[in-house]
């Protein structure tokens, strides 16, 4: 299984379609509040050099946004 | 190969193309919609959704879901594209998507909405996800104890500075007007907040920073004076601009690119092409008008497909 990390906020709708598109492909994943986790907010942004949410870590490569082709692509998701 | 054909294509995902996917449904015409997501502007609503009947309160995104959970209970085929072109070849359309190819179909409803109206000054694009945002309702918490901007006095750039005294330490309200335009409720808490300036006449001019944003500049356009803020965070809520990229030759548009429409029938210049909600030059833009604006052009559409 691949190793995978969701930075999100409660209030971004983006982050919610992305979570249910995990969810519905049984990828089980890590989900990190960035709205209330500092460090993790840090950790994003120094990994995505950029502000803007959602972003998702796969096996150490960054995703920003819900880029469901690239997402689907790295975790091996038929459409 | 010849293309996959329908009755109707609906393109968008926001409430009118959802409003027109469930009426299109009921009256058993094949459908599909082109949507890249679901939800339009909704999705970007910093607060509750409190004027849409049947809900007191609700949130964008729960609002959103509950429209496609209703789209989802009928067969109505959904792919999630951008749309690239819309051609008119004797009676049938084909609509060319980014991705998935071509599609077909005897009538479309254009329901694509409006996107963020971007500033056009030096160092917006280039700053985008390093400090420039549209939507303040996915970022503000990123913004944590920092210094913000939002362009824009109106009503969503008021929603979004309130918003943002949740998480950021200090929010500067820049309008280019000399007044501002907003609720007058929503004028007082910010008025109220310790963390929002309210700054009229600003005409802001660039964005800088290095890596990520540092500061703005703009000019006082009473005194003509100008000046710098140092922020790392810039909103951009200065209203929308229709997505109407993919249909230019096939409608007419008014000043403001809106797509011209027949107000009785959703109807465009182009036969059996219809459009509906915040593309068109509707007088005024809601939910609630959106919707009625879809089942309107799907109405129109199951008239033009009997004919």
């Amino acid at each position: 299984m691949p190793k995978v990390k969701v930075f999100s906020t409660p209030t971004c709708p983006y982050c919610v379609t992305l979570k249910e598109f995990l969810k519905k492909n049984n990828i089980e994943f890590e989900d990190v509040n960035v709205a209330e986790d500092a460090a993790a907010r840090e950790e994003m942004i120094e990994k995505s050099q950029q502000m803007g949410v959602p972003v998702v870590e796969i096996d150490g490569q960054i995703v920003i946004g819900f880029d469901k082709e690239k997402i689907s692509q790295l975790l091996g998701i038929k459409k | 190969m010849a293309n996959k054909k329908y009755d109707l294509i609906i393109i968008g995902g926001g409430p009118a193309a959802i409003a027109a996917g469930i009426y299109a449904a009921r009256a058993k015409i094949n459908t599909l919609i082109i949507a890249k997501t679901f939800g339009g502007q909704m999705t970007r609503k910093t607060v509750s959704i409190e004027n849409y009947p049947g809900f007191k309160s609700i949130s964008g995104a729960d609002l959103v879901k509950k429209f496609v959970e209703h789209l989802q209970e009928y067969n109505v085929k959904i792919v999630s594209d951008s749309t690239g072109v819309i051609k008119k070849i004797g009676k049938t359309f084909s609509v060319k998507t980014a991705h998935e190819g071509w599609f077909d179909a005897m009538a479309v409803i254009v329901a694509s909405g409006a996107d963020p109206r971007p500033l056009e000054v030096p160092g917006e694009k280039e700053f985008i996800g390093r400090g420039v945002s549209y939507c303040t309702a996915c970022d503000a918490p990123i913004f944590a104890d920092k210094a913000v901007a939002v362009i824009g006095g109106g009503n969503s750039g008021f929603e979004a500075a309130l918003a943002l005294t949740k998480y950021a330490k200090k929010i500067y309200i820049l309008e280019y007007a000399a007044e501002v335009k907003a609720e007058e409720s929503n004028i007082n808490l910010a008025q109220k907040s310790k963390k929002i300036k309210i700054m009229t006449s600003v005409e802001v001019k660039k964005i800088l920073g290095d890596k990520f944003v540092s500061s703005v500049e703009y000019q006082n356009r009473r005194t003509g004076q100008a000046a710098a803020l140092d922020v790392q965070g810039v909103f951009v809520e200065i209203g929308s601009i229709p997505a109407t990229g993919f249909v230019k030759d096939l409608v007419d548009f008014n000043e403001r690119d809106e797509i011209i429409i027949d107000s009785r029938t959703c109807a465009t210049k182009t036969a059996g092409l219809f459009a509906a909600g915040d593309v068109t030059d509707v007088q005024y833009k809601q939910i609630g008008i959106a919707a009625g604006e879809g089942v309107k052009a799907l109405f129109s559409v199951a008239n033009y497909l009997r004919k």
